[in-house]
């Protein structure tokens, strides 16, 4: 039943803009898979492709090697689960899921059955009569996943399902759509523009930007070793430092930024290229007062506490950096000390002539 | 868009604005026409007929009337309304729900209705003039636009606004003019223009409340269509909807046109 | 000191703000029309004797079928090309739709003698359509449009479809779009999505354009007059004849009474049942 998506070279306009530049991905059958950016990077568009509400401009979008691109929705067979819930205000619950049964012209006892067993399954069989105009937002969504659900679709699609819920319901409705979609197995998308939700939820996660895909990787890849400065940005790596190689001794690479330098082992860090971006998150760049420590010359700004450890703002001839620093010490603003990357925690980027 | 709709649907529609906008084409072109009687298309273009309506005393009488009319009785209800519809949205939960409705009965009852009725029980009852009688009579008929519009534009308005600047030392009455009224300026120019409107074209009402020497636009000219048959009624019902165009293209330099379809 | 006062929020200060505009109403509306329909139940011939003689004359009850029938039609002509039109409307790109609302608002704009005069000119014996005919030679003499139950129809419809278009477009744009595409996305054809989602959704919305269109046909004067003439007499100029030319005006306060009770009936009933079916209201 469940079939692998692939979009190949599609590109979307509205009027003449152009929202969505040759885009090409490929979800697994069985896979979750979330669209991640912010608002008007095309993820939005991406969905509403798929499931026909757009006509891409050119290239061609296919499930299960079935050709979508120039069907019409009804006869897509996607399932879809809508941020404000999109239910009908004039069916009960009950009718609400089995809408999509009676579209496939399933009997009217049939329908009750399996509308029934999937309300069930979603823990909402005691409010089937209700209207849907009754219902809590929770209690909402969970009738649109059963909507969605109860047509057994080869797709399901969700659009910013859990926007409008509040922070502990969105938590727990989140494990539950994971859930659902594991013991089903069907091959979904989600459009999410939480980093947070789209990393817990998804097999692989698809990071767009101005109608582009970015990177398109599995969460734990995209955390640790971003492949872009977008990306690297939008994953918490706050410092971004451009470096030149001045020398280079077998695996030793003496590196300048700002005249400064820095000695980095390609053993830690992997190959090393000319011209290169320290990419890290202020938890890869440790505060030292040892002044024999290998790091970055820098002077301490404000402190705050984080809990786990204190970030101190820092001003370096390299610029504003943002760094930690160890509990047992807290410095005080002004302090000149030094600030050491963290290998494990850091990532080198090609400078792509941005900045 | 492929949630276009049916190629005949959109023949209907089309058919259905033909429809509404052949009869007002045809309307002009009668009035620009050079013969004695109506024709369309016109035969031979003139002014002749726009001239007559000035000659003829009762259109030149009635149009005066018309526009006294309705600009006081618009006023008078602007002056009446506006404070009414800021009561019913400032004091939403200590004033009972019926008084809104009350304010929607003029145009809620048959229109024929009321004009009868004020004929009958106020100007025959208490003698009162002709005159006054049509000014309440279109001042009441218009409250409902004024009331409705104005408390339309209030809906969204913030009233924590008022309060801050009454926190801030504004004095009540003050802030009303200088925080409230400003904010909803474009609720009470569409009140304006749709009470003016209505007052304007008025028949019902005014059928009643017409006597010896004192006559509105819309009667007289139902009253001259009945006895001739000639293109001044065309002409004046062209400048009647010149009328109309010149204050749409205010509402639309002002608030944009979509404003009047809410 | 005055902002204390402000804030002491007692319905006061409403009450004395809506006063001017309440008592106007009630003195000048209520209270007449009120005397108006008392009157007719304190005739010395008995306490029904106006209606029981109205409904005694085969004329009268003609004439309070006739406009029911008017108005009746006019309302389903009404109803069926509005909320086509509204779809078109509601579904057109923003600058087009915006066009079309103008195009709806202005003739509701123009008065209603004129609008009915331009059909005085369209459906006369010499009138436009008559010489089309002519000249096409699908009637070898002029037909007598004018003063027919049609004519008034014709007149009825053209006067209110616009005020029907107007109030359909913006009930189907409060129709969330993402109800009609879940729609779609649970397999509906255009047409099931149609019948099974957008029609009901719309009832709540098509009783009101009714109630509008039949209480506004039901009691207007100018175009039967002017379309219909003595031959279409319907109540609203039958009211205006007895009382300002037979000087009748129990007669004509019987009608008045007679116009109020059906439209304030129909107003009442239709907006309760409007309310109970709105699936949005809740």
């Amino acid at each position: 039943m469940t079939q692998p998506l692939d979009l190949h070279a599609v590109s979307a306009h509205y009027g003449t803009t152009k929202v969505l530049e040759d885009l090409s991905l490929s979800v697994q059958a069985g896979e979750l898979v979330s669209l991640l950016g912010a608002s008007g990077c095309g993820k939005t568009t991406t969905l509403r492709l798929i499931a026909g509400f757009l006509t891409p401009t050119t290239g061609s979008i296919q499930l299960g090697g079935r050709d979508l691109t120039r069907l019409p929705t009804h006869k897509r067979d996607i399932g879809l689960v809508f941020q404000n819930y999109a239910l009908f205000p004039h069916l009960s619950v009950l009718d609400n899921v089995a809408f999509g049964l009676k579209q496939r012209g399933v009997g009217s006892a049939e329908r009750r059955k399996r509308a029934m067993a999937m309300l069930e399954r979603v823990g909402l069989a005691a409010l089937a009569d209700r209207a849907p105009g009754a219902l809590s937002g929770g209690q909402k969504q969970r009738v649109a996943l059963a909507r969605a659900l109860v047509i057994e679709p080869p797709l399901l699609m969700f659009d910013e399902p859990l926007s409008n819920l509040d922070a502990k319901l969105r938590v727990d409705m989140r494990v539950e759509i994971r859930q659902l979609q594991r013991s089903n197995g069907t091959t979904s998308v989600y459009v999410t523009h939480d980093q947070e939700e789209a990393f817990s939820i998804s097999d692989r996660v698809a990071i767009m930007n101005a109608g582009r895909l970015m990177q398109f990787d599995r969460p734990e890849v995209l955390y640790r070793r971003p492949a872009n400065t977008f990306v690297a940005r939008f994953v918490g790596f706050e410092n971004i430092i451009p470096f030149k190689v001045v020398a280079r001794d077998g695996d030793v690479v003496t590196a300048d930024t700002a005249g400064m330098t820095l000695r980095l082992s390609q053993a830690a860090y992997g190959a090393i290229p000319d011209t290169f971006l320290l990419a890290t998150r202020p938890d890869g760049l440790v505060v030292s007062t040892d002044p024999a420590a290998e790091g970055l010359p820098a002077q301490l700004g404000l402190r705050t506490y984080l809990g786990r450890a204190y970030q101190y703002q820092c001003e370096t001839p390299a610029g504003h950096l943002v760094a930690n620093g160890s509990l047992t010490t807290p410095l005080e603003a002004g302090t000149s000390s030094k600030l050491v990357p963290m290998p494990e925690q850091c990532t080198i980027l090609a400078n792509e002539g941005a900045r | 868009m492929p949630d276009r709709p049916h190629p005949i649907l959109i023949g209907v529609a089309a058919l259905v604005y033909l429809f509404l906008m052949l009869p007002l084409v045809i309307v002009v072109g009668a009035a620009l026409s050079d013969t004695t009687y109506l024709t369309f298309p016109p035969q031979g273009l003139s002014l002749r007929w726009f001239e007559n309506i000035f000659e003829i005393s009762a259109f030149r009488r009635t149009i005066v009337t018309s526009l006294q009319i309705a600009l006081m009785g618009t006023l008078i209800a602007l002056l009446i309304g506006i404070p009414a519809a800021y009561a019913l949205n400032r004091f939403r939960i200590e004033l009972p729900k019926w008084l809104g409705t009350l304010f929607v009965l003029p145009i809620l009852v048959p229109e024929i209705v009321f004009g009868f009725a004020l004929l009958k029980s106020f100007t025959v009852g208490t003698g009162a003039p002709i005159f006054l009688s049509l000014l309440i009579g279109h001042t009441l008929i218009v409250l409902p636009y004024v009331v409705r519009v104005i408390s339309a534009s209030l809906a969204s308005f913030d009233f924590s606004i008022e309060e801050a600047a009454i926190s801030l030392g504004s004095a009540p009455a003050k802030t009303f003019f200088t925080i409230v009224l400003p904010n909803v300026r474009a609720g009470v120019i569409a009140a304006f223009i749709l009470a003016f409107i209505t007052s304007l074209n008025d028949v019902s009402v005014s059928l009643f409340l017409t006597g010896p020497g004192i006559s509105t636009l819309p009667i007289q000219i139902l009253a001259h269509v009945e006895q001739f048959f000639d293109p001044t009624v065309a002409s004046v019902s062209v400048l009647l909807m010149f009328l109309t165009v010149a204050v749409m293209a205010v509402v639309e330099r002002t608030l944009g046109l979509t404003f009047l379809a809410k | 000191m005055t902002a204390r006062r402000f804030w002491r929020r007692n319905g006061a200060t409403g009450w004395a703000l809506s006063a001017p505009a309440t008592l106007a109403v009630i003195g000048f509306l209520l209270i007449p029309i009120g005397a108006v329909i008392a009157g007719t139940f304190i005739d010395p011939r008995g306490v029904f004797a106006p209606y029981i003689s109205y409904f005694n004359s085969g004329f009268r009850t003609t004439v309070l079928f006739r406009t029911l029938q008017i108005a009746a039609i006019t309302t389903i002509i009404s109803l069926i090309f509005g909320f086509m039109t509204a779809y078109v409307v509601s579904r057109a790109p923003g600058k087009l739709k915006s066009l079309l609302i103008v195009a709806a608002v202005f003739p509701l704009l123009t008065g209603v003698v004129v609008r009915a005069f331009a059909w005085l000119i369209i459906l006369g014996r010499n009138g436009i359509l008559n010489q089309t005919l002519l000249a096409l030679g699908i009637t070898s003499e002029p037909l007598e449009m004018l003063y027919t139950q049609g004519a008034v129809i014709v007149g009825m419809v053209y006067l209110f479809v616009p005020l029907m278009v107007l109030s359909l477009v913006g009930v189907l744009e409060n129709i969330p779009r993402d109800v009609l595409q879940a729609s779609s996305s649970l397999g509906a054809s255009p047409l099931a999505t149609f019948w099974q989602v957008l029609l009901p959704l719309a009832v709540p919305g098509l009783i009101v354009g009714a109630v509008l269109v039949f209480t506004g046909s039901f009691t207007a004067y100018a175009t039967p007059q002017l379309l219909g003439g003595e031959r279409q007499t319907v109540l609203a100029t039958l009211l205006h004849q007895r009382a300002m030319v037979s000087f009748d005006w129990v007669g004509a306060s019987t009608i008045a009474a007679i116009m109020t009770v059906i439209t304030i009936t129909i107003v009442l009933a239709m907006s309760h049942i409007a309310r109970r079916i709105n699936p949005m209201a809740t």
